[in-house]
């Protein structure tokens, strides 16, 4: 039974070696299809006798050598999906929101210290407001602080925007449906856009929820209704009753739409014109 | 297994993951891996020198490191590109892993690199991780081990996890004979392993 192995194929007769640049051998063995049922594990000595090396040493080098480089190139391929810097992005975006707000009630905190007269309860001062307000009216450390924030909200407000772009562009369904934000959230939730088409709508629906998730599969309490599904305008908005109908039709939708964003890559009209109706049609209240 | 003051250790060069030595040798921490949980609770397949060794679901490489301080050759098998260059690193430093970015699920992709095996290893955290064992087993020789590491939680989370364990075990000893298995209390929760080995 002739085997294909990384070196050469080997059968009763003896064998065909398929030379030893690792490189010219990793390309080769990209393309070796193995069927199972006759498949014999290799006896590295039998790469010896086919002269590809002299030492057990020499073999183990090799393949290291072999499998190394088609790792790397396996790699390179994986990261150059046009979804896995989005991933990067939307995390980087959410990371920044946690840090603004929390050196933001910091900053507050100090500046009060130093202006006892100085409170956000019962006005209205939005952070924009107050951060120049500290800016300008804190001395040293504070002041420095505080210009470093605004320039964070700057950062944070073009990388949304970046967010949303590449997200029309890798997910133009899903993000027609949700916008481009959740939609970017929902990928980086799943973990890649593979991932996400490949998840049925009811786990789209509960995506970012997996505390209740899992609480009431353990524990039994309610079931969550919705998770970062929540963030879009339609599920937040809608009244408290309809609200779940919304939220899974939208999700089995969104499920749909990524799938349409994997395999086909392209806006599908016909497709969105029918979903939007439906998910409007979801959220009247009976 | 080298024991130093009763501390799991194995030999080789530090410095793989801020792990800390003693007397020249590395501490393998049981509270971070499930194969040293399994040595120091008193089970698992003794690593030899002339150990070969399959490893599925090797991730960053940290467990990876210590059996390749024990055995002559390391496969190590991980699908996930981030840890994979992690690997990749520590197979750079050491000579004896060959490192394999393929899908465990899916033998076929790696089995033009492989030779049969003393013992295989594996720590994966799918639903099927009985199956993936089962289509791995080609490699393994007769007499060998297996040795799993069964996540209950990855399997079914609704479910009790001695019930998971005991369907698992059942669903091995098809085609293997289960010489131990053992819960890796304290050091991990809900995680069982499952030593078999091969009929002749």
């Amino acid at each position: 039974m002739l085997q294909r192995y990384w070196f050469g194929d080997v059968d009763e007769q003896g064998c065909r070696v398929a030379g030893t640049d690792p490189a010219a051998l990793a390309e080769r063995a990209a393309t070796l299809r193995t069927g199972m049922e006759s498949y014999v594990p290799i006896d590295w000595e039998a790469a010896r006798a086919c002269g590809v090396v002299r030492t057990r040493e020499e073999y183990i080098d090799l393949l290291r050598a072999v499998c190394t480089t088609l790792a790397r190139k396996k790699i390179v391929v994986s990261y150059q999906a046009r979804d896995v810097e989005l991933l990067q992005m939307v995390r980087m975006l959410d990371e920044l929101d946690n840090v603004i707000n929390l050196l933001q009630e910091r900053a507050a905190e100090w500046y009060q210290v130093t202006n006892p007269s100085f409170s956000r309860k019962y006005r209205s001062l939005p952070a924009k407001k107050m951060l120049s307000l500290i800016r300008r009216g804190a001395q040293g450390g504070l002041g420095d602080v505080a210009g470093e924030i605004e320039r964070l909200t700057g950062t944070r407000s073009r990388l949304m925007r970046e967010v949303s772009a590449r997200a029309d562009e890798v997910l133009p369904n899903t993000s027609a449906l949700i916008g481009g934000l959740v939609a970017a959230r929902l990928l980086s939730r799943a973990g890649g856009l593979s991932a996400l088409a490949q998840m049925p709508g009811s786990t789209i629906q509960v995506l970012g929820s997996e505390r209740a998730l899992f609480s009431h599969l353990r524990a039994g309490t309610p079931p969550p209704k919705h998770g970062i599904i929540f963030q879009h305008r339609r599920v937040h908005n809608a009244p408290r009753e309809v609200r779940g109908r919304v939220a899974r039709v939208l999700a089995a939708k969104l499920a749909i739409a990524a799938r349409l964003d994997y395999y086909r890559g392209e806006v599908a009209p016909e497709f969105l014109n029918d979903a939007q109706a439906r998910i409007d049609a979801a959220g009247v209240a009976a | 297994m080298i024991w130093l003051q009763n501390v799991l250790v194995s030999p080789g060069e530090g410095g793989v993951y801020g792990e800390r030595t003693l007397d020249g040798y590395r501490i393998w921490d049981p509270y971070r891996s499930k194969l040293a949980a399994l040595y120091v609770l008193g089970g698992g397949v003794d690593l030899t020198p002339e150990l070969r060794v399959l490893y599925l679901g090797a991730a960053n490489g940290t467990t990876v490191s210590h059996v390749a301080d024990y055995v002559e050759t390391v496969y190590a098998v991980e699908f996930a590109p981030r840890p994979m260059q992690d690997l990749l690193e520590v197979a750079r430093r050491r000579k004896n892993i060959v490192p394999i970015m393929a899908d465990a699920n899916r033998p076929d992709e790696y089995a033009p690199f492989m030779e049969a095996v003393d013992l295989v290893y594996q720590d994966v955290a799918q639903p099927n991780q009985v199956e993936i064992a089962d289509r791995n087993l080609v490699f393994l020789k007769p007499g060998g081990h297996l040795i799993l590491m069964l996540k209950t939680r990855s399997v079914d989370v609704r479910r009790d996890p001695a019930e998971v364990l005991a369907e698992a075990r059942a669903g091995l000893e098809r085609h293997l004979d289960v010489v131990e298995v053992r819960w890796l209390e304290p050091y991990h929760h809900d995680h069982a392993a499952i030593v078999c080995s091969l009929r002749e």
